[in-house]
C-alpha cells in the first residue's frame, strides 16, 4: 500500500513541476509578434488605395457626386438612404487597418532610426487623417491608437486636426530628406523608394490641406492660396509624380473600381456623369466610360429612376475600370489644378489661364490622348479659356474629371459649389449631404464622446 | 500548486488511516456473481441487524466472520438486494438478479463512475440505446432532440451531414463555446463544426462521425455540481456516451440490421398565381431586355402569349427529389470467463433531397476487455469513421442553388440551363441558374477519424482501485470545393482545398477508495489527475481561374493563395470527490478541482473550484403504510462554483498577420504581392491579463415515485450566475486602433426549471402504456458586459444588458408616439433610422411528450416535442417580398396603408400598389422577424419482434422489424412563412443563430429496419 502512495506522490509531484512548461504554449507559432518596417509598408500602401482613396467610402461619395449609382430600386444609398451603420466599415478601415498600422510603422521606424519609413508613414497618415476629417469633421486622433490604454478616445476639433496634418507633413519632409536607416525598395509599390517623389507628395498634400481652408472660419482664401502656391513649388509637377498603387490584374490583385462595378454588385455609372462627358464631346469619354453591353451606347442610370436592365448601362472605361487599372491615391493633376485655382484667387483668371490649360492637356496626355487631335483641340477651344465669370467653375469641373472618382471632388463641391449637382428626391433629406454620419460602431463603444450630427451639417472648414 | 499537493496527500493519508478490519469467530468465504456468472465487485455484504460487513473484491469474492445464525444482506448497484442465510458451510455462492425497477437504476456519472440513480445529488437524465436507435437519426445530437429536459437541440438544415447544436441548460458564455462537452467512454470527443462551405451554409458537427448503433446509453449531466469534476469544459453540461461491450461467458452472437428510408422535403409555401414581370406586365426572361428578377407580372391563368398559355413550373417541386438512405450494421459480440469483445461495422448512405448531395459514413468499432491479472483489467477500444459528404452552399450566397429556385418565377422554364453559346441561361442577370449550379459547384469533404481508448483498472484490494485511462481523438478533414468557369461571381472558376487536422489527447489517472464504516455509513473518495491537449491546424489553398472548364486542379489555377494556421491548447487538472452515504437516506457529496489552462495569462493560469451537494431520501423515513403510496422521495440541493477558460488559444497577445487587403466580390489582394511580403497588426487586441471566468450554480431538486412506481417525476430548479465572463472579440471603439479585444467582465444569469414526468397508465402482462413528459423553462439575462459597453455583437444576434442572450436587432417601422405607422408622401410606411430590439432567439419554454405502447410483441411509440417562443430573421422573405414571390404577395391589389401621413398628420389616403408596398417593407427588418415556435411529431415508431415460439423454429435468437416515421408533422406559427423554423442556415455556431436564409428544407422521412440476431 505504501508503495502505491509513494508512486502517486512521485507522480503528482512530477506532474506539478512539469505543469508550468507544459502549459506555456500560448504564443501563436503561426503569427509573428514583431515584423520589420519593410514588411509593414506594402500593406499600408495597398490599403491607402483599396480602403482610403478607392474604397467603399469613395463609392458612396461618388454616388453623392452623381458619378455612379447602384442599379437597385430607390431609395438607396445614392439618394442618401444611409444609417450610422453604413459608416462602420469605412471608419473601421480608416482606424483599425490604415491608421493604426501607419502609427505602428511610424513609431517602429523612429525607434529603429529608419527615417525614410517614418517619413512615408507620416505622409500616408496625413493623407488618411485628412480624408477622414473631410468626411467626418471632428475626429479622435490625439488619444487614438492606444488600445485599451484609452478605450474611449476624445474627439479633437477639425481645426486642431488640420494643424496636426500640416505639422505631420513638415516632419515627414524632414524625415524623408534625412534619408537615414534602411531604404525602401520593392516594398514601396508607390515610388520604389524614390524619396524625392514622396517629398513632392508631402508638399502637394500640404497644398491640398491649405486649399481646403479657403472658406474656413478665421482663414482667408487669399492667404490659403498663397500658402498653397508656396508648397506647390516643391510639389508634384508631372504625371510621373502620380501616387498610385499598381494592381497586377489577376483575381487576387484586381483594381478596386473594376471590382466596385463588377456585375454582381449592380453598381453602374450615373447619367449625370456620363451625359456631361457626352454633351461636351470630351475626348476622354471612351477612356473613362465603357459602352453598355447590350446597346453599345454610353448610357448612365438616371439616379432616382430605380433599377433597370444592367446590361443597358455603362460602367467605367479602361483607364479606371480595367482589372489592372492603377488605384490612384494622389494625382499630379490635382497639383496642377490647385495651382490654377490658387493663382486665380491670388492673381485673377488671366494669370490662371495658362496653368489651367496645361492642367487639362496634361490630363489628356495621362489618358493617352493625342492633344493635337481634332477632338482634343475642339474640346480645348470650347473649354480651354477662362473668363472672370467661369474661371472657378471651369477649373473645378476640369479638376473633377482629372480627379476621376477621387473623394477630393466632394471637398471641392463643398468649397466652391462646383460642379453643380441637384438633390435626388428622397423623403428623408431636404438638402444635399455635406458630411458623413459617425458610425454606429463608435457610437455604441465611445458614445459619450461622439458628437451628434446629421448629414446636412457642415464640417468646420465648410463655413458656418 | 504546492499547497494543493499537500492537501492531496493529507486527504489520502487520512483515508488510509481509517481502514479498519473486523474480526469474529467463524470465517466464511463467498462469491457474488450476476445471472451470467460474471463476478461482481464492490458488492456490499452486511450482517443483518449489525453494523458489520464487507465489500467484494474484483473477483466477486468476500470473506467475513459470522455467527452461524447470521443473515447476510447483499446489495449491489443495479441489482436487487438479496438476503442470504449463512448456514453452516464455509463457502457461499450468491447470485444477484439485475434490478428491473429503475429505483435501483445505475447511471454513469462524471469520469465514468457508476452510481445508483437514487443516490445522485445532482440532475442527470439517461437515454437508452433503444430510444437512440428508434429515432433513426444518423447524427447522435439529433437523437437527443426533445428527449432530455434542459437540453436544446437545433438542427441547422436538411442538407445531408448538416450540423446540429446541443446546449444544456442554456448558454454559459456570451460568445465562447456554449455547446455541451461530449465524453465517450471517459474521453472527450471533439464536436467542433467544420467544413462550412466557403460561400455559405452549415458544416458538420463532428460528433456526427460516430455511429449511433454502438451506443449503449447517453447520460446528460446538467448542473455544475454534476460536472465540476470535468473541469472547465464541463461547465457547459456534459453528454456522456457509453458504448456497447461484449458480455463475459457469452456465446458469440451476430446481429444484422438493415434499414432503408425515404425523405421528402418540406417545401416552402409561395405565391404561384403570378408570372414574371413588373407592375402586371409580363417579362418572359428570354432576352437580356426581358430578364427580370420579379414576379410582379400578370396572373398565370389569364396570361396568353401569342394566344397560348404560358407553361407553369412548380420550381421547387421540379428541383427537389426524394432522398434515400440506407443504414446497414453488422455486429458481433461474445466473451469467455476473462475477456469479452464487441465488434461492429456500419455503412450509412444518404442521398440528399437536392440532386448530387449525399453523405456516406463507414464506422468500425471494436472493444476488447480482458482480465490481465486477477486484480488488473484492461479495455482497449478503437472507433474509426470515414465520412464523405457532398453538399451545396446554402444561405444568401450567389453559389447557392436554392436562392434562385425558391425565388424563380413560375412562368420561366429554368431548363436547359445553357444558351446555345454555352453561357448560362437565366431569368435574371447576375445570378447562377440553379441547375447549372448542380453540375458545376460542389463542396466535398472527407473525414477520417480515429478514437482509440485504453483503460486499465488495478484493484489491489476491495476498497482501493486505480484507473488509468488514455484516449485520443484524431481526424484529418479534407475539403475540396470547386466552382466551374462561367459562375457569376467567379467568372473564371475557382477551387478551394483545405486540410484540417485535429489531435486531441486525454489522460485521467483516478484513485478510488471506498470505506464502509458501518452498514449505515458508507464513504468513498476519488482523487485524480487529468491532462488534456488539443491541437488543430488548417492548411488552405484557394485557386482562382481554372485552366479549362471542369478541370479542378489547384496546381493549374491562374492564381493561388495559401494560408495555414494552428492552435494548441493544454490543460492540467487535479480533482477530488468525497461522498458520504448515511443509511441510504442522507448523501453528502463534496468535490474540488484545481485547473491550469494554457489559454489564460501566465500569471492567472491556475484556478480552484468545487461543489457541495446533499440529498435526503425522505421516503426512507416514511411509515411503511405511506411508503406503499410514496415509493420514493428525494430532495436534493447543491451549490457549485466552476472555473472556466472559455476562450480560444493565443488571445493574450497582439500578433501581426500576413496582409489580406479585402476587395469586393471576394477578390482580395493577398501578400506576398509582386514577390514582396507584407504584414498588418491584428485588429483584435490581445489581453495579457486574462483569467478564468466563474459559473456559480445553486440547484434544488425533488424526485418522487408513487403507486407502485407507476407515476414519477423529477423536478430541478437552478440559478446559475456567470461572472468575470470571458468575451472574446468584444467590440472596441475603432478609434483605439483596434476593433476588438478579449475581456473578463461579463455577467449573466440563467434560472431554470426542468420537469420530467413518467407514468404507466396501463401495465398488464400483454399490454403496457408508458408516457414520458418533459418540460423546460429558462430565464436568461445578460447582466453586464463590461468595458463600458451595454451591448456586443454575437454575429447575427446581440448580447444586450438587461435582455436575454441572442437579441435580434434591426430597423423598425417608423411609428407615431401612439404606435401608428408613419406614412410618407408616396403613401408607404418606412423604417426608422435606428437599430432596435426586434426579437430574441432564445425560446420561452420547451417540452415533449412520448407515448409508448407494447402489446405482446408489438410496440408503438410516438413523440411530440415543442419549442415555444423565440424569433428568427427570415431573410427569404426579405428577398421574396421584394420579388413578389412570398405567399402574402398573392394578395397584391392596390391599398391604402393604414397610418398617419407625414404630409398631412391625418390618416393616410394615398393609395399604393401591392408591388410598391411589399417592395418597401421588404427592406425593413421588423417585417421579416418571425416566430420560431413549433410543435413537431418528431418520431413515430412501430415495431414487431418475433416471439420465442416462432424463433425456436428459426435459426435466429432474435428478429424484429421497425417502421419509423420522422418529422411527420410540423406545426409552426402562421407568422413564419417557411416550412420549418428549426434551422440555422449558417450552421451551429453562436454567431449563426436566428438567421433563416435559403436553407435546404428539412424532410419528412419513412424508415423500415430489419434486425436479426444469430
Amino acid at each position: 500500500m505504501k508503495k502505491s502512495i509513494l508512486v502517486i506522490s512521485i507522480f503528482t509531484a512530477s506532474m506539478l513541476v512539469g505543469c508550468k512548461k507544459f502549459l506555456d504554449v500560448n504564443d501563436n507559432p503561426n503569427l509573428p509578434v514583431t515584423v520589420s518596417e519593410k514588411l509593414l509598408l506594402g500593406p499600408v500602401e495597398a490599403g491607402a488605395s483599396t480602403y482610403i482613396a478607392n474604397g467603399n467610402a469613395a463609392v458612396l461619395v461618388n454616388q453623392w457626386m452623381q458619378y455612379c449609382v447602384p442599379n437597385q430600386p430607390m431609395p438607396n444609398t445614392a439618394n442618401y438612404l444611409v444609417t450610422t451603420s453604413t459608416f462602420d466599415d469605412y471608419w473601421g478601415s480608416f482606424y483599425t487597418v490604415e491608421m493604426n498600422n501607419l502609427h505602428v510603422l511610424n513609431l517602429q521606424a523612429l525607434s529603429n532610426g529608419n527615417s525614410m519609413y517614418a517619413g512615408i508613414a507620416k505622409v500616408l497618415m496625413a493623407y488618411t487623417l485628412g480624408n477622414a476629417t473631410d468626411f467626418w469633421g471632428d475626429l479622435p486622433y490625439t488619444e487614438s491608437f492606444e488600445g485599451t490604454g484609452i478605450s474611449t478616445p476624445k474627439f479633437d476639433s477639425q481645426e486642431s486636426i488640420y494643424n496636426s496634418i500640416q505639422l505631420m507633413l513638415d516632419s515627414a519632409i524632414t524625415a524623408l530628406n534625412e534619408g537615414k536607416g534602411s531604404k525602401p525598395g520593392t516594398d514601396d509599390y508607390m515610388y520604389s523608394g524614390d524619396m524625392s517623389k514622396w517629398v513632392k507628395m508631402a508638399y502637394t498634400l500640404k497644398a491640398r490641406y491649405y486649399m481646403h481652408l479657403t472658406k474656413a472660419p478665421g482663414h482667408t482664401a487669399a492667404a490659403q492660396a498663397s500658402l498653397a502656391l508656396t508648397a506647390l513649388e516643391s510639389g508634384m509637377s508631372s504625371n510621373d509624380d502620380d501616387c498610385y498603387f499598381p494592381y497586377a490584374g489577376s483575381g487576387t490583385s484586381s483594381s478596386p473600381w473594376y471590382l466596385h462595378f463588377f456585375s454582381t454588385t449592380t453598381l453602374v455609372l450615373a447619367s449625370h456623369y456620363v451625359d456631361s462627358l457626352v454633351s461636351r464631346a470630351d475626348p476622354r469619354l471612351p477612356y473613362l466610360v465603357s459602352k453598355a453591353n447590350e446597346s453599345g451606347l454610353y448610357t448612365g442610370n438616371v439616379i432616382g429612376s430605380g433599377a433597370g436592365n444592367i446590361d443597358f448601362f455603362s460602367v467605367p472605361g479602361s483607364f479606371y475600370g480595367d482589372i489592372a487599372s492603377n488605384g490612384y491615391v494622389l494625382n499630379a493633376a490635382e497639383a496642377d489644378f490647385m495651382k490654377a485655382e490658387a493663382t486665380y484667387i491670388v492673381s485673377g483668371y488671366a494669370a490662371a489661364q495658362p496653368i489651367y490649360r496645361k492642367a487639362v492637356t496634361n490630363n489628356m496626355l495621362k489618358l493617352g490622348i493625342d492633344t493635337s487631335s481634332t477632338a482634343a483641340q475642339n474640346y480645348l477651344s470650347k473649354r480651354g479659356t477662362l473668363t472672370a465669370a467661369n474661371a472657378l467653375q471651369l477649373i473645378i469641373e476640369e479638376k473633377n474629371i482629372a480627379n476621376n472618382f477621387s473623394t477630393e471632388n466632394w471637398v471641392d463641391w463643398r468649397r466652391t459649389g462646383y460642379p453643380a449637382i441637384s438633390l435626388i428626391a428622397n423623403d428623408n433629406i431636404t438638402s444635399l449631404p455635406r458630411r458623413f454620419l459617425y458610425p454606429n460602431s463608435e457610437i455604441s463603444t465611445n458614445g459619450s464622446n461622439v458628437p451628434s450630427v446629421k448629414l446636412t451639417d457642415k464640417v468646420w472648414w465648410d463655413g458656418q | 500548486m504546492k499547497r494543493f499537493s499537500y492537501y492531496l496527500s493529507a486527504m489520502l493519508a487520512g483515508l488510509l488511516f481509517s481502514a479498519l478490519t473486523f474480526a469474529q469467530s467463524r470465517v466464511i468465504e463467498g462469491t457474488v456473481t450476476d445471472e451470467n456468472k460474471s463476478p461482481l465487485a464492490f458488492v456490499t455484504v452486511n450482517i443483518k441487524g449489525t453494523n458489520k460487513g464487507t465489500v467484494t473484491d474484483k473477483n466477486g469474492v468476500f470473506s467475513l466472520e459470522v455467527k452461524p445464525s447470521a443473515t447476510l444482506v447483499v446489495r449491489a448497484v443495479g441489482f436487487l438486494t438479496k438476503e442470504v442465510g449463512v448456514g453452516t458451510g464455509s463457502t457461499l455462492q450468491i447470485v444477484l438478479s439485475e434490478s428491473a425497477s429503475d429505483l435501483n437504476e445505475v447511471v454513469v456519472t462524471a469520469l465514468g463512475v457508476k452510481k445508483e440513480k437514487r443516490n445522485l445529488t445532482f440532475s442527470s437524465q439517461e437515454v437508452k440505446s433503444e430510444e437512440i436507435l428508434r429515432s433513426r437519426e444518423p447524427n447522435i445530437v439529433n437523437t437527443l432532440a426533445g428527449k432530455v429536459s434542459g437540453v436544446q437541440v437545433t438542427n441547422s438544415s436538411g442538407m445531408p451531414g448538416s450540423s446540429s447544436r446541443i446546449v444544456v441548460r442554456g448558454i454559459t458564455s456570451l460568445n465562447g463555446e456554449n455547446q455541451a462537452l461530449i465524453v465517450m467512454d471517459g474521453v472527450p470527443v471533439n464536436n467542433d463544426e467544420t467544413d462550412n462551405p466557403k460561400d455559405g451554409g452549415s458544416g458538420s458537427n463532428r460528433l456526427s462521425d460516430i455511429d449511433p448503433n454502438v451506443i449503449e446509453s447517453i447520460n446528460v449531466l446538467k448542473g455544475a455540481a454534476a460536472t465540476a469534476l470535468y473541469g472547465s469544459a464541463g461547465a457547459r453540461g456534459v453528454v456522456l456516451i457509453t458504448t456497447r461491450k461484449g458480455g463475459t461467458n457469452r456465446k458469440p452472437s451476430v446481429t444484422l440490421s438493415s434499414g432503408l428510408s425515404f425523405e421528402q422535403s418540406y417545401l416552402p409555401d409561395r405565391q404561384t398565381s403570378y408570372a414574371q414581370g413588373e407592375h402586371g406586365i409580363y417579362f418572359d426572361g428570354l432576352t437580356t431586355a426581358t430578364q427580370n428578377k420579379n414576379s410582379w407580372g400578370p396572373r398565370m391563368d389569364t396570361l396568353r402569349v401569342n394566344g397560348e398559355k404560358v407553361a407553369f413550373h412548380n420550381q421547387a417541386k421540379e428541383f427537389f427529389k426524394t432522398g434515400v438512405s440506407t443504414n446497414n450494421t453488422i455486429a458481433t459480440e461474445g466473451g469467455n470467463a476473462s475477456s469479452s469483445y464487441y465488434l461492429s461495422y456500419t455503412y450509412f448512405n444518404q442521398q440528399g433531397t437536392i440532386p448530387n448531395t449525399d453523405y456516406t459514413r463507414h464506422n468500425l468499432f471494436a472493444k476488447y476487455t480482458t482480465q490481465i491479472l486477477s486484480n488488473l483489467s484492461a479495455t482497449f477500444q478503437l472507433t474509426y469513421s470515414s465520412v464523405k459528404n457532398n453538399i451545396m452552399p446554402q444561405g444568401w450566397g450567389l453559389e447557392n442553388p436554392l436562392w434562385t429556385i425558391f425565388a424563380a418565377p413560375v412562368s420561366y422554364n429554368l431548363k436547359p440551363y445553357l444558351n446555345a453559346d454555352g453561357t448560362q441561361r437565366m431569368y435574371r442577370s447576375g445570378r447562377n441558374n440553379p441547375y447549372w449550379v448542380l453540375d458545376n459547384i460542389l463542396n466535398t469533404t472527407v473525414v477520417n477519424r480515429y478514437l482509440p481508448v485504453a483503460t486499465f483498472v488495478y484493484s489491489p484490494t476491495n476498497w482501493l482501485s486505480f484507473t488509468e485511462r488514455m484516449g485520443a481523438d484524431m481526424y484529418q478533414d479534407q475539403l475540396h470545393y470547386h466552382i466551374n468557369v462561367g459562375d457569376v461571381t467567379y467568372t473564371n472558376g475557382a477551387v478551394l482545398s483545405m486540410n484540417q487536422t485535429l489531435r486531441q489527447f486525454n489522460h485521467d489517472f483516478i484513485v478510488q477508495l471506498r470505506k464502509d464504516f458501518s452498514t449505515k455509513l458508507n464513504t468513498s473518495l476519488l482523487l485524480g489527475n487529468n491532462v488534456y491537449s488539443k491541437y488543430n491546424d488548417a492548411m488552405s489553398a484557394t485557386g482562382l481561374g481554372l485552366a479549362k472548364p471542369g478541370y479542378y486542379n489547384m496546381a493549374s489555377a491562374s492564381s493561388v493563395t495559401y494560408s495555414e494556421s494552428s492552435a494548441l491548447i493544454r490543460k492540467v487538472g487535479f480533482y477530488a470527490q468525497g461522498e458520504i452515504d448515511y443509511n441510504r437516506t442522507l448523501i453528502l457529496n463534496l468535490s474540488g478541482r484545481y485547473d491550469g489552462s494554457s489559454v489564460l495569462s501566465s500569471s492567472n493560469r491556475y484556478y480552484p473550484y468545487g461543489s457541495a451537494a446533499a440529498a435526503f431520501i425522505f421516503s426512507e423515513v416514511l411509515s411503511d403504510k405511506l411508503k406503499k403510496t410514496i415509493n420514493f422521495g428525494k430532495v436534493r440541493a447543491s451549490y457549485a462554483i466552476v472555473g472556466n477558460d472559455n476562450v480560444g488559444a493565443y488571445t493574450t497577445n497582439t500578433p501581426f498577420y500576413q496582409a489580406i487587403i479585402y476587395g469586393d466580390v471576394s477578390s482580395n489582394l493577398n501578400f506576398p504581392y509582386n514577390g514582396q511580403n507584407g504584414f498588418l497588426i491584428s485588429t483584435a487586441l490581445g489581453n495579457a491579463q486574462l483569467k478564468n471566468e466563474l459559473q456559480k450554480e445553486l440547484e434544488f431538486g425533488l424526485e418522487m415515485k408513487f403507486l407502485d412506481n407507476r407515476l414519477g417525476f423529477e423536478a430541478s430548479w437552478f440559478d446559475r450566475k456567470m461572472s468575470d465572463g470571458l468575451v472574446q472579440g468584444i467590440a472596441l471603439a475603432n478609434s483605439t486602433g483596434f476593433s476588438s479585444t478579449t475581456i473578463n467582465s461579463a455577467r449573466m444569469q440563467t434560472k431554470g426549471l426542468e420537469v420530467l414526468v413518467n407514468a404507466t397508465p396501463v401495465r398488464t402482462k400483454n399490454f403496457s402504456w408508458d408516457v414520458t413528459m418533459s418540460y423546460t423553462k429558462m430565464n436568461n439575462k445578460v447582466t453586464e458586459i463590461g468595458a463600458g459597453l451595454n451591448q456586443t455583437s454575437l454575429g447575427n444576434t446581440w448580447a444586450i444588458v438587461g435582455q436575454p442572450w441572442g437579441v435580434l436587432k434591426g430597423t423598425k417601422f417608423a411609428r407615431t408616439a401612439d404606435g401608428q405607422l408613419r406614412i410618407n408622401a408616396s403613401g408607404l410606411p418606412y423604417s426608422d433610422d435606428g437599430s432596435n430590439i426586434l426579437g430574441n432567439v432564445t425560446p420561452k419554454w420547451m417540452g415533449s411528450i412520448t407515448n409508448q405502447f407494447r402489446f405482446k410483441q408489438f410496440g408503438l411509440s410516438f413523440y411530440f416535442d415543442t419549442k415555444q417562443g423565440g424569433q428568427l430573421q427570415n431573410a427569404d422573405d426579405g428577398y421574396n417580398l421584394f420579388y413578389g414571390v412570398s405567399k402574402v404577395t398573392e394578395n397584391r391589389q392596390d391599398r391604402v396603408v393604414k397610418g398617419i401621413s407625414d404630409a398631412t398628420d391625418q390618416q393616410n389616403t394615398v393609395s399604393v400598389t401591392g408591388q410598391q408596398y411589399y417592395q418597401q417593407i421588404s427592406g425593413i427588418t421588423e417585417a421579416v422577424i418571425q416566430d420560431a415556435s413549433y410543435i413537431k411529431l418528431r418520431n413515430v415508431s412501430f415495431s414487431y419482434s418475433l416471439g420465442q415460439k416462432t424463433l425456436s423454429h428459426l435459426p435466429f435468437k432474435n428478429a424484429s422489424i421497425i417502421l419509423t416515421g420522422r418529422n411527420l408533422w410540423i406545426h409552426k406559427s402562421s407568422n413564419f412563412s417557411g416550412p420549418d423554423p428549426e434551422a440555422n442556415s449558417w450552421g451551429n455556431s453562436n454567431s449563426s443563430l436566428g438567421l433563416y436564409s435559403f436553407t435546404t428544407p428539412t424532410s419528412r422521412s419513412f424508415d423500415a429496419t430489419l434486425k436479426i440476431t444469430f
